[in-house]
């Protein structure tokens, strides 16, 4: 599929008409009957739920009759069908509430993309060379089903492993009973930016092994400890909602809003109050707050005296806000981002737990509650794929190898298991080591299901049907596993419903098992300040390293999408590129011009991209956007900038297991002046960069 | 699809026209009034049957568009009627293979006059459809009939007193 192809079917009548005029090239392939039953020119709107992020926001898609060039019964050909043209957010919907992100709007890309995966592919040459023929859904299923025989017959099902995002909702529910029918272990997950740490101690703390919903409509003050949550943190649509009430709220003073951080982020940059923290003291200064809230005499180490000298964080501004935070109730703290990603997260996930019974905030208006959930599978970390290679893998959209350190060596790891079967719509650094790729459906022509964990004060398990037929000879992945499990030798015994559909139907509720509130108030584990480690001598490598969420690419999964990748940055309009954010009088100390080339070096290696000049950064650090660097992802984000995923050191949070992004010092040095083409920001230095291979020059 | 002309084009400009010769037929609006179609239709054995417009090109009281008929449409009647034609066995032969047919536009306008129609207003003014696309009693497969240009159209408003705001067509 070419540009063009992409163009035409997010285009209106006009652009038909004008290809039309043209000499009209769809006129070679065959033509199929419509299978709906659509007026022209009269759009509907059906509902759906993005699957970008784990808010589970619903969505609802335009669709219009249109022409797309499209699969049916392995033949490429022109059909008229119903199309997705549009999304916006549900206004019945609880977590979205009728908005959507740019994140969420840009997701009808995917099912358009021109780099997506029309058919089953195998691999043909060396494993990671790129090489892949189509073969038939028959032939895929066979193999993958002649590959768990083997396991079966050699008693070997533990060999088997899944590895997925850790996304709560049916489809992992169903994997997981799969596997555990079949006799494999539970299914791998792996997220970059996890909140696994905060998940285990609400659950210590409240008992909910989830994350909060937090009122912030009715907060009269809330202080956050690094969460972006009006961008990329929780549930960023409900929370940007809810927050938008609490800012509009009538009579009365005015809600104050405080952001505790080393860096301006977007959402700091909402607050009324921006407190600079050191990175990995954030927790003391909570612990602190909570002790003057709370009227302790003796705080011991949490005096604000001791605390001051820590965080840099003066005595009488963590004073004034304990005092600020006690008198203006509902009070709520929120922790999210770098905090959570020190090695000593679990201290401050665990402080601001405190700081919020000091305030009294847990089950009240404006404070924090916990959606009652079902239970949810069991999963396992990377790591154990990573140290036992099994013998036959199953990947479902996910990419450890872009979004992991290179020490972790991830790509190695999984070069050494026999098999690996990908899920994916697109070639990724994972999937280009598959041996097959079963490309699913787009998730606006499945069966889509969530139960968000956040967001909404009361469970909002949703479930939809299709919005449009595929285009392609793709097959939904839950459909494929399940006609897998019927094809086995030895078949899966119960066995399960033929489809996801009817799996779904059969659930009464989404989320899996039976529904659970989070019961009492059980003690809450006391988490002691320890320092957090660094990887790097201070001396050597002077500057924390602050990866962050990108506005726009997220995690760096979303960097195929071209209305992302176009979309500036809001703190620092970057678009299309890779910067580093340096502090702007250290940067003239060092000087480093914006723009300049600049290295940066941890112990595990260097990245080099443009400086970005910011005066809302701590002078002892820098940072750096994740989500671009992909050395195979798409056209449109291939090649595209640098990884700062790579240079990260293997630093875990000892509770959780999970990296420690935060915990990287690193230096920096000006390896060369500006180049036009690295730092492009939004204004003046806009343009058009026809630089992919294909696709530009060839339409109109 | 014509090769772009690179004359005194970048890569950022996109010319409207493949070369200076179609802007100069744009110009003057000189296109042929027959469009070669698929399948031999006529117009006139279905009209004189009784058919109406409506029977095959449903959504036009509805909708922006009046909608193309597919196979499945033709089969409605000639799974009973004709099976003995040739052209109607072809019909039903593509039907089995779930194959439809590939008609031409025979009425459009220059994307670059920005015009957009929509039919069901003016059905529902009870604009003859014979007004703008002739008289297809007279007429095998259809042929571009009357010259819809924008003097066409004004006019027409005009006497109807419809709006001739700028804005009514182009937006």
């Amino acid at each position: 599929m070419d540009r063009r192809h992409f163009i035409k079917l997010t285009a209106i009548t006009g652009t038909t008409a004008a290809l039309t005029a043209c000499g009209n090239p769809e006129n070679q392939l065959i033509r199929f009957i419509p299978e709906d039953d659509l007026i022209p020119g009269i759009a509907t709107w059906k509902p759906s739920i993005c699957p970008l992020c784990s808010a589970g926001c619903g969505v609802i898609a335009r669709v219009m009759e249109g022409e797309a060039e499209v699969f049916r019964n392995g033949q490429p050909g022109v059909i008229k069908m119903g199309l997705a043209k549009k999304l916006e957010g549900n206004p019945e919907d609880a977590i979205s509430q009728g908005k959507l992100c740019s994140r969420g709007q840009a997701a009808i890309q995917i099912t358009y993309h021109p780099d997506r995966l029309d058919k089953p592919k195998k691999r043909s040459g060396e494993r990671g060379g790129g090489q892949f023929v189509d073969i038939t859904w028959d032939e895929a299923i066979k193999e993958l089903t002649g590959k768990l025989d083997e396991l079966a017959a050699a008693n070997d099902q533990a060999s088997l492993a899944f590895l997925a995002r850790p996304r709560r909702g049916r489809r992992l529910d169903l994997v997981a009973e799969l596997l555990q029918r079949f006799g494999a272990k539970a299914p791998v997950t792996y997220e970059f930016f996890s909140d696994e740490v905060l998940r285990r101690t609400n659950a210590s703390a409240f008992g909910s092994h989830q994350l909060a919903t937090v009122d912030l409509e009715n907060a009269k003050f809330v202080i956050s400890f690094g969460a972006d949550f009006l961008g990329t943190w929780n549930s960023a649509v409900a929370q940007s909602v809810a927050y938008g009430r609490m800012r509009q709220a009538g009579a009365g003073a005015r809600p104050k809003f405080v952001h505790v951080d080393a860096r301006l982020t977007q959402t700091a940059a909402n607050a009324d109050e921006f407190v600079a923290c050191k990175p990995g003291t954030e927790g003391l200064l909570a612990m602190a707050m909570a002790a003057i809230a709370n009227k302790t005499a003796d705080a011991g180490d949490y005096a604000p005296a001791k605390v001051a000298g820590k965080t840099g964080v003066p005595v009488e501004k963590i004073e004034r806000l304990a005092r600020e935070f006690a008198a203006n109730g509902p009070a709520v703290a929120l922790v999210g981002g770098a905090p959570l990603a020190h090695t000593n997260a679990a201290f401050h996930a665990h402080a601001v737990n405190t700081l919020n019974l000091a305030g009294n905030a847990l089950n009240q208006p404006g404070g924090l509650s916990f959606v009652p959930q079902g239970s949810r599978a069991a999963t396992r970390p990377l790591k154990e794929i990573l140290d036992a290679a099994p013998k036959v893998l199953l990947i479902d959209d996910v990419n450890p190898v872009f979004a992991s350190p290179a020490s972790w060596k991830v790509a190695d790891a999984l070069k050494r298991v026999p098999f690996i079967v990908s899920f994916g719509s697109f070639v990724d650094e994972t999937s280009a080591l598959a041996d097959l790729i079963l490309p699913d459906h787009s998730f606006l022509e499945s069966w889509v299901e969530a139960a968000p964990e956040s967001g909404s004060a009361k469970a909002a398990p949703s479930k939809f049907g299709p919005v449009m037929r595929p285009l392609y000879d793709t097959r939904s992945t839950p459909d494929v596993l399940l006609e897998v499990s019927r094809g086995l030798a030895k078949p899966i015994a119960p066995a399960f419903p033929n489809t996801f559909e009817e799996y779904l139907a059969g659930g009464g509720n989404p989320s899996g098992l039976p529904p659970q509130s989070p019961t009492g108030l059980p003690p809450q584990t006391p988490v002691q300040y320890t320092e957090p480690q660094f990887d790097g001598e201070a001396d050597q490598y002077p500057y924390h390293f602050m990866p962050y969420a990108s506005q726009n690419l997220h995690d760096g999964s979303l960097a195929h999408l071209p209305w992302l990748q176009e979309l500036p940055d809001p703190m620092t309009s970057g678009m299309w590129c890779s910067w580093v954010e340096i502090n702007e009088k250290k940067a003239i100390e060092l000087g480093i011009a914006q723009g300049d080339l600049v290295e940066v070096t941890s112990t595990q290696g260097s990245v080099r991209a443009p400086a970005f000049l910011n005066p809302g950064i701590a002078p002892d650090a820098v940072a750096m956007p994740v989500g671009q660097g992909h050395t195979n992802f798409t056209r449109y984000g291939t090649n595209r900038g640098v990884n700062p995923i790579a240079i990260l050191a293997p630093a875990t949070v000892a509770e959780t297991g999970t990296l420690a992004w935060s915990a990287t010092r690193v230096k920096i040095a000006r390896v060369g002046g500006p180049d036009v083409d690295s730092l492009i920001l939004f204004g003046g230095a806009t343009r058009e960069r026809p630089d992919w291979t294909h696709g530009r020059g060839d339409e109109h | 699809m014509a090769e772009r002309s690179r004359w005194g084009t970048s890569a950022v400009f996109t010319p409207a026209h493949a070369s200076a010769g179609d802007a100069i037929k744009a110009f003057f609006d000189s296109r042929p009034d027959t469009v070669a179609q698929p399948f031999d239709f006529s117009h006139q054995i279905h009209l004189s049957k009784g058919a109406v417009c409506t029977d095959c090109h449903t959504g036009v009281e509805q909708g922006p568009r009046a909608g193309i008929p597919n196979v499945n449409t033709c089969m409605i009647c000639h799974s009973q009627i004709a099976i003995d034609r040739p052209l109607i066995k072809q019909l039903t032969e593509m039907q089995e293979k779930g194959l439809d047919l590939a008609w031409n536009r025979v009425y459009d306008y220059q994307p670059q006059a920005h015009v957009r129609f929509n039919h069901a207003p003016h059905i529902r003014a009870k604009v003859e459809c014979s007004t703008c696309h002739g008289n297809q009693a007279e007429q095998t497969v259809a042929r571009r009939a009357v010259n819809m240009n924008m003097a066409f159209c004004v006019n027409c408003h005009k006497e109807k007193q419809a709006s001739n705001d700028c804005l009514t067509c182009h937006y």
